[in-house]
C-alpha cells in the first residue's frame, strides 16, 4: 500500500517507513492516537502520481461528507456510503447503508442535530502541531484508509414531557447539545462506477464539552 | 364572552358548512371607515417570489378581476385603505374559500401579498399524535413580490424581520374593539382581547412579522386551536395607526369579514435577546433545508397532546404512586427544571408553628425537627403525619415549603410562604382536578398568619393578590439547557416564551395564573398549564435577587408528582398596561 500523507503541519523530521500502524489500532487515548498520527505522517512521503487523483477525490469526498453534516443534509451523506458500510459512532456498531447507517444518520443524527462544525471548545483545543491528517491509498487503488480531524455539536432529544420541551422541539431544539473533537478514521472502496464510498467510518472522540459558540467558558462533560 | 378561549368548545365546521357561510361575504369585506379608491381605474401585474403571478384589473365600483398565473379572470368584490404609502386591498374568490390580502407600497411598488384559504386539510403531528388541522382554522401563505411595470425586478422585497419582536402595543379599532398586542416572540403574539372577553385573559396566536420600510410593518394573527380566525394589518409605528382586515369564523361560527382602520399607543419594549447581527428574516419555521410546505408556521398545539384522565382515574392513579421530591433526602444536585433552583434551606428546623388561614382556611400545626421531613397536624383533623418536605428562604426570615397533604382526596398539596419577621403566612392550595381534566389542579392562594411563640400576630395586615408584576417580563433559566420567557401580561394571565438556538424568542403559549405580594419585590406566581399537559408551577420570585423557586404539582396515569422548580431571572422589560385593566377601565370606556 503507498501512503501519502498531507500533514497540515508537515513534520520536518525524517520518514519512518517502518510506522505503517494505522491510527484506530492505537487504542482511545487522546497522547497515544495523536501520537499515532503523527507517526503516520511520518510514515508516507512515497510520492505516487497514480494515486493523487484518488487521494483528491478521497478528500473531496470526505469535505463533502462534512459538508452535508454541517448543513443537516443526513441523506445526502447516507449516500456516501458503500452498500456494507459500518459506522461506529459512539461506540456503538452501524451496519448497511441501507438499514443501520440510513437509521444512525436519518434517526439519531438528525434528532441529535449532530455533525455541525463547531470551533474547539475553550481549552480543549488540539495544539496546531497535532491537527494530522493522512489519506492512504492501496498499491491496487480499490480502497483506502484515512484520518481526519474533527470538531463538531453532538446531541440528544431532551427526553421529557415538558412543555417547554415539547415547544423548543417546534422550532428544532429540545436537544442537549455539546461539542466533541477528535478523529474520523475512515476506509473507503472504490465502486464499479469508479467512484470512492465509505465502506467503513468510525469516531474516535478524544474530548466532549459542555460548550457551545459565544460561551467563555466549557466543562468536560460525560454523554 | 366568559368562557376562557382555551376552554371553549368551538364547533368543527365542516367544509361545506363553510362554504354555505362564505357566499355571504362574495360581496366583498365590510368596513366602518368608508373605502378608499386609490385602485380605481388601474390594472397592475404582481409578481411575487416563489409565488404565483397575480393579475389585477379595477373597476370602479369595488370589483375586480384577477388572473392568477395568466389563468383565466375572475370576478370579485374588494376592499381598500390606504396608510400613507401603503395600500391595502381584500378579496375573496367566489365558488372558493380562499383569497388574497395585498400590500402594495406606491412608493417602492413593492408587495407583500398573503393567500389566505380555508379547510387546508393539512395535516399536522407524527405518529399516533396525528391530526388533520380544522377546516375553520385560516390558513396563509405570505409571497413577497412587486409590481411589475416593465422596469427590472427590484433587489430587495420585503422580508421577514424580528425588528417588532419585544413591541407592545394598545389598538382601537373603528369598529371599536381594544386589544392589547405583545409581539414578545417572531413567531406569535401574546394578546389581549380588551372589549371581547370578561376576564381580560391573554393568550397567544401564530403570527408573521413583515418589515416594509423603518416605520412600517406588515403583521398577522391566526387564533389557531381557538376560533381559527385570523388578522392581518400594516401599522405606521410613527403614528400609530393600522388598517387590516379580519377574516374567519368568531365563537358564534358567525363569519367575519370586514376591514378596519385603527390608531394605538406604544405600551412598551421588551429586550430581546439574539446576536446583534440577526435580522429574523428566515423565520423557525423555515429554517430547514428542504423548502417549507406551503401554510407551514410554527404552532403549539398541546391539548392535541394531553390525555385526558377523570377524577376517578387520576385519583386511582394517586393511590397507585404519589411522590415528593422522589420519595426521600436529596442524593444529589438538583437537575431537570430545579438546576438553577435556590438551595435548600434549615429555616423551618427545631420550629414549632401554627399556620392559621382565614375564612375558614385550614389551619395546620407543624412540627419541624428535620430538614427534609416535617410533622403537620390539620386541627380539623386532629392526626399528625409525617412527610416529606422542602424548605427555601426565599428572604430574609421568609420561609417558602411545601408538601403534599396525606391521604388527601383528590391529591392535594400545600405550598406555604411563612414570614417569621412580620407574622404573616400565605398557601397555595392546590389539588387534582379541574371542571375539564382529572389531571389537571385547581389552586387557590389562602391568607393568614403564622403562630409561634415569640412572635405577635396581625389581625388586619395579610398578604394579598397584587398586580406589581402585571407588564414585567423575566427570562427564567432552569437550567443551561432550558429557559423561558414569562411575561406577566394581565392580572390573572401570562405567557412563556421559548428561546431558539440564538436565542430569538420563539414558540410561546399561555395561561392563567395569580400573583401574591409577600414583601416589596417578592412575590409568589402559579399557574397551571390549562388544556396543555396540566402541569402547576408555583414560584417565589424574589425579584431583588432575579432568582425564583419554588415547585411543580402534576398528576399522569403515572401518578402524582410534587417536584422541584427554581430559576435564575433576567428582567426582560415591562409593558405600561396596568391603566388598561380592572373594573375602571370598564367604567370609562
Amino acid at each position: 500500500m503507498s501512503t501519502r500523507n498531507a500533514n497540515r503541519e508537515r513534520s520536518a523530521a525524517s520518514p519512518d517507513g517502518g510506522r505503517r500502524s494505522f491510527f484506530w489500532k492505537l487504542g482511545a487515548g487522546v497522547s497515544a492516537a495523536l501520537a499515532s498520527t503523527t507517526g503516520l505522517a511520518r510514515a508516507g512521503s512515497v510520492e505516487g502520481g497514480n494515486t493523487d487523483s484518488d487521494e483528491l477525490a478521497i478528500r473531496k469526498l470526505h469535505q463533502a461528507y462534512e459538508r452535508a453534516l454541517d448543513q443537516g443534509l443526513y441523506d445526502d451523506a447516507v449516500a456516501m456510503f458503500a452498500d456494507d458500510a459500518e459506522v461506529v459512532f459512539d461506540g456503538e456498531a452501524f451496519r448497511q447503508r441501507s438499514t443501520g447507517v440510513s437509521r444512525l444518520y436519518r434517526e439519531r443524527f438528525r434528532a441529535g442535530k449532530i455533525g455541525k462544525r463547531m470551533e474547539p471548545a475553550p481549552g480543549f483545543e488540539v495544539p496546531a502541531g497535532q491537527q494530522r491528517e493522512s489519506v492512504e491509498v492501496s498499491s491496487d487503488r480499490r480502497t483506502a484508509r484515512a484520518v481526519f480531524p474533527y470538531s463538531i455539536q453532538v446531541g440528544m432529544p431532551v427526553e421529557t414531557e415538558s412543555s417547554l420541551a415539547s415547544m423548543a422541539r417546534l422550532h428544532g431544539e429540545g436537544v442537549r447539545t455539546w461539542w466533541e473533537g477528535g478523529a474520523y478514521e475512515v476506509s473507503y472502496v472504490k465502486v464499479a462506477d469508479g467512484s470512492w464510498r465509505i465502506r467503513r467510518l468510525e469516531y474516535r472522540t478524544l474530548s466532549r464539552a459542555d460548550y457551545r459558540p459565544g460561551r467563555s467558558h466549557a466543562n468536560p462533560f460525560s454523554a | 364572552m366568559r368562557t376562557p378561549m382555551h376552554r371553549f368548545q368551538y364547533t368543527k365546521l365542516t367544509s361545506a358548512q363553510i362554504a354555505e357561510k362564505l357566499r355571504a361575504a362574495e360581496g366583498g369585506p365590510t368596513s366602518v371607515s368608508p373605502f378608499t379608491n386609490v385602485l380605481n381605474g388601474k390594472s397592475i401585474r404582481i409578481v411575487t417570489q416563489d409565488g404565483p403571478t397575480l393579475a389585477y384589473r379595477f373597476g370602479n365600483d369595488k370589483r375586480l378581476t384577477l388572473s392568477e398565473n395568466n389563468g383565466g379572470n375572475i370576478s370579485a368584490r374588494y376592499g381598500e385603505l390606504t396608510l400613507n404609502q401603503m395600500v391595502f386591498f381584500s378579496h375573496l374568490i367566489p365558488g372558493t374559500q380562499r383569497g388574497y390580502n395585498v400590500y402594495i407600497d406606491q412608493d417602492t411598488k413593492l408587495v407583500t401579498v398573503f393567500e389566505v384559504w380555508l379547510s387546508s386539510g393539512i395535516v399536522a403531528g407524527t405518529g399516533a399524535n396525528q391530526y388533520t388541522l380544522d377546516d375553520r382554522e385560516v390558513q396563509r401563505q405570505i409571497y413577497f413580490g412587486y409590481v411589475d411595470d416593465g422596469q427590472a425586478a427590484p433587489g430587495n422585497l420585503h422580508h421577514y424581520t424580528n425588528r417588532i419582536v419585544g413591541k407592545g402595543l394598545y389598538w382601537k379599532q373603528d369598529t371599536g374593539i381594544e386589544t392589547l398586542e405583545f409581539y414578545a416572540s417572531v413567531v406569535n403574539t401574546n394578546f389581549v382581547e380588551l372589549t371581547r372577553h370578561i376576564d381580560n385573559l391573554s393568550w397567544v396566536s401564530t403570527s408573521d412579522y413583515v418589515l416594509v420600510d423603518d416605520r412600517t410593518f406588515v403583521y398577522d394573527r391566526t387564533e389557531c386551536e381557538f376560533s381559527g380566525i385570523h388578522t392581518s394589518f400594516v401599522a405606521d409605528l410613527y403614528k400609530v395607526e393600522q388598517v387590516g382586515v379580519r377574516f374567519g369564523f368568531n365563537e358564534n361560527d358567525e363569519l367575519e369579514y370586514y376591514m378596519f382602520r385603527g390608531s394605538g399607543k406604544v405600551v412598551g419594549q421588551l429586550a430581546y435577546l439574539e446576536p446583534f447581527d440577526e435580522y429574523g428574516r428566515v423565520p423557525s419555521w423555515a429554517a430547514g433545508n428542504a423548502p417549507p410546505a406551503k401554510g407551514a408556521r410554527a404552532t403549539y398545539r398541546p391539548v392535541r397532546t394531553f390525555t385526558h384522565m377523570t377524577d376517578a382515574e387520576m385519583h386511582a392513579a394517586a393511590e397507585q404512586s404519589t411522590v415528593a421530591f422522589g420519595g426521600g433526602p436529596p442524593t444529589g444536585p438538583q437537575t431537570g427544571m430545579a438546576a438553577n433552583n435556590m438551595p435548600f434551606s434549615d429555616i423551618l428546623v427545631g420550629k414549632e408553628f401554627t399556620l392559621r388561614f382565614d375564612h375558614g382556611g385550614p389551619v395546620r400545626d407543624y412540627r419541624v425537627t428535620d430538614m427534609y421531613k416535617l410533622s403537620y397536624r390539620d386541627q380539623s383533623e386532629g392526626v399528625w403525619h409525617e412527610v416529606d418536605y422542602r424548605a427555601y428562604e426565599g428572604d430574609d426570615n421568609l420561609a417558602w415549603f411545601g408538601h403534599i397533604i396525606t391521604g388527601s382526596n383528590p391529591r392535594a398539596a400545600t405550598m406555604a410562604a411563612v414570614d417569621f419577621t412580620n407574622g404573616l403566612a400565605t398557601s397555595i392550595e392546590c389539588h387534582m382536578g379541574t371542571p375539564y381534566y382529572g389531571n389537571e389542579t385547581t389552586y387557590r392562594a389562602v391568607f393568614g398568619v403564622v403562630e409561634i411563640e415569640g412572635l405577635d400576630t396581625p389581625l388586619y395586615q395579610r398578604h394579598e393578590l397584587t398586580t406589581e408584576l402585571v407588564g414585567h417580563a423575566f427570562s427564567w433559566s432552569y437550567s443551561d439547557q432550558t429557559t423561558s420567557m414569562h411575561l406577566y401580561s394581565s392580572p390573572h394571565s401570562m405567557s412563556w416564551t421559548i428561546f431558539t438556538g440564538n436565542q430569538t424568542m420563539g414558540a410561546q403559549w399561555c395561561s392563567p395564573c395569580l400573583y401574591v405580594k409577600l414583601r416589596p419585590g417578592v412575590y409568589l406566581f402559579c399557574q397551571n398549564e390549562e388544556a396543555c399537559n396540566g402541569a402547576q408551577m408555583t414560584e417565589l420570585l424574589n425579584t431583588k435577587i432575579s432568582h425564583d423557586c419554588g415547585f411543580s404539582y402534576t398528576g399522569s396515569a403515572a401518578g402524582v408528582r410534587l417536584n422541584l422548580v427554581g430559576a435564575i431571572g433576567r428582567h426582560i422589560g415591562k409593558f405600561d398596561i396596568l391603566d388598561y385593566y380592572g373594573p375602571k377601565k370598564r367604567e370609562d370606556a
